[in-house]
């Protein structure tokens, strides 16, 4: 819970209302009016907060922690109105089970209050003279520190006038703005493709838009993905561009899902939207998008790129076309073709593709001609080439067809088997000892495995195991293993499993 | 053999590796299959074609449609980028 407070914080009230008989801690940060502020002597100040704003981000803020520290309780109350010098003007509590998740929600929580609130401080000099300071929000949007112009103000903008100019085509009108404001999309992935699609869908009044993306930002993004700011390198991606498409369009519903997307809750993700618009970089997600698409009915519009060129698909299940896998039955192996992080990327080239989807997209809802069903278009923008190749439905699809294989998703197994799950069975699996040619030497396993690979051999990029699957990965306690068997699932290989507890629990097979 | 005068056009990787997105060449070649095992022994692609998927004349087609003289042939690998 977040709220703003007119008289003295009671930290002692605020502790007590932090007890949970689940936590194991409790981490408390109090910020208090010091003496002094850039070289000149502080006497006095006043908090000030633009109320309702500060409140939902706040709370915002809360509930964010919470989901991703996995915390009991948390509170933080902030202060306005007039302070004396050691007063409390910030309490930011936080409960929960282990001290490593507090310290970090505690820190998490007060550093996006003073970065995202609308609170500002007037310092009170003894030299006489004041100042307004500290409204870090405002600094970081270049607005003026002048108390004047500093407010957020709501905005008193109407739908009418925001859209006017699309409302305006005749085969938009108010009818297809109606349909814009009902549509529920979904897309996966805020990044150099999220970044524009996300961008044009919310300006052009998607009423529903759901922004799915784990990662946070990192500094080798910012040259493509132009949502995010230099200065935020660090933060979660999905929150930074709920903020700015709040800012961008106001008329809007924006939800985040800061979880990265799998097998096992794809499903239960997709269920709340209508078309899903895949600006992810990767084969895995990709697939197994197309193929939540097939079954559960939804639009897809994909988009992938590489170096100067990209392709661009839609699979409409309302209209017979192919899907991704009646082109492509099986998901490229990693290593075949470069990702951008290996081959390179120009930036302007996702701003090219994000924005074609967000056309694709627009088109579709709005039903306008032409749109893009079933053919694949691909264009490379170093010689402007460009194919619009068409594709039928392909009759043995493992997805799509009539001899469909792929009928649901199913979870993802267990990376980690326990020697009891291996009793009787364990000859199913290729066995792969991956500890270092030492350790194995020095302690053999005591059945033969189907394979030595010491785990520093193995090159994902080039990956060279021939022995068919299921692998059974065993390292010398299981940690090695574990890690590497997901780093193979991640990288296409489905059936890979790490025994639990290295070698010594193979002894343990019956 | 009959001598074909085609056009190839490459994209992603094999762009990369031939140096190039577009040539026209006389290939005796029956099938796209037959074509690109001769042009991946030329250029030392690393691609073999089952990893690719074959475009002649704006539409996807197997790797051992007849090819005809003047036909657009297109290799595209898959690609992931985002
Ligand atoms: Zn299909």
């Amino acid at each position: 819970m977040f709220e703003v407070w007119s008289t003295p914080l009671d930290p002692a009230a605020l502790r007590v209302s932090m007890k949970n008989v689940e936590a194991g801690g409790f981490v408390v940060f109090e910020g208090w009016v010091r003496n002094h502020n850039e070289g000149k002597t502080v006497e006095r100040l006043e908090y000030e907060a633009y109320e309702a704003v500060a409140i939902s981000e706040g709370n915002a803020i809360i509930a964010e922690a919470t989901e991703r520290f996995g915390l009991l309780e948390a509170r933080c109350v902030h202060r306005v109105g007039s302070l004396e010098l050691e007063d409390m003007a910030v309490w930011v509590g936080v409960s929960t089970a282990h001290r490593g998740e507090a310290f970090d929600a505690c820190r998490f929580i007060i550093d996006s209050v003073k970065h995202r609130l609308p609170i500002w401080k007037k310092e009170h000099y003894t030299d006489g003279d004041s100042g307004w300071v500290n409204c870090e929000r405002c600094a970081h949007a270049g607005m003026a520190l002048e108390e004047a112009t500093c407010k957020h103000n709501a905005p008193t903008l109407s739908e009418a006038s925001y859209y006017a100019r699309q409302i305006h085509l005749k085969e938009v009108g108010q009818a297809g703005q109606e349909k814009l404001r009902n549509a529920r999309v979904l897309v996966v992935g805020a990044g150099g493709l999220g970044s524009p699609v996300l961008q044009y869908l919310a300006a052009a009044g998607i009423g529903h838009l759901g922004i799915c993306e784990g990662d946070g930002l990192e500094a080798s993004n910012l040259h493509r993905q132009i949502l995010f700011d230099a200065q935020s390198v660090g933060e979660s991606k999905a929150t930074l561009a709920a903020q700015r498409l709040a800012a961008l369009n106001p008329f809007i519903t924006v939800t985040t899902i800061t979880e990265r997307i799998t097998r096992n809750n794809v499903v239960k993700l997709v269920a709340d939207y209508d078309v899903l618009v895949d600006c992810t970089d990767n084969f895995e997600t990709k697939f197994l998008l197309n193929d939540v698409a097939v079954l559960h009915k939804k639009r897809l519009i994909q988009a992938s790129i590489y170096q100067y060129e990209g392709q661009l698909f839609v699979y409409d299940p309302k209209h017979d076309g192919p899907c991704v896998r009646c082109l492509w039955p099986e998901m490229p192996k990693p290593g075949c073709v470069g990702s951008c992080a290996e081959v390179g990327v120009l930036g302007a080239i996702a701003g090219v593709f994000g924005t074609l989807q967000a056309v694709e997209v627009l088109k579709h809802l709005l039903d306008l001609p032409d749109k893009l069903q079933g053919d694949t278009f691909f264009l490379d923008l170093l010689s402007l080439r460009s194919h619009k190749v068409k594709a039928e439905r392909n009759a043995t699809c493992p997805v799509c067809s009539t001899q469909a294989t792929i009928t649901a998703i199913e979870a993802e197994a267990p990376v980690e088997l326990d020697a009891t799950e291996l009793n009787g069975n364990l000859g199913d699996y290729a066995l792969i000892d991956i500890r270092e040619r030492k350790e194995a030497e020095a302690s053999p396993l005591p059945v033969t495995p189907a394979l030595r690979c010491p785990a520093g051999d193995i090159h994902l990029d080039d990956l060279h195991i021939d022995v068919p699957e299921p692998w059974l990965l065993v390292c010398t306690r299981g940690m090695r293993s574990k890690y590497l068997a997901l780093a193979l699932r991640k990288a296409g290989c489905e059936k890979v499993y790490s025994l639990r507890g290295g070698a010594p629990a193979l002894e343990q097979v019956k | 053999m009959e001598t074909k005068t085609l056009t190839i056009g490459y994209y992603a990787l094999l762009r990369e590796q031939r140096g190039l997105s577009e040539e026209t060449l006389d290939s005796t070649a029956a099938t796209p299959g037959e074509l690109y095992a001769a042009l991946k022994n030329e250029h030392g692609f690393s691609l073999e074609s089952n990893q690719l998927k074959v475009v002649i004349n704006d539409a996807f087609k197997a790797w051992d449609t007849p090819l005809n003289p003047g036909d657009n042939v297109v290799f595209i690998p898959p690609v992931a980028g985002g």
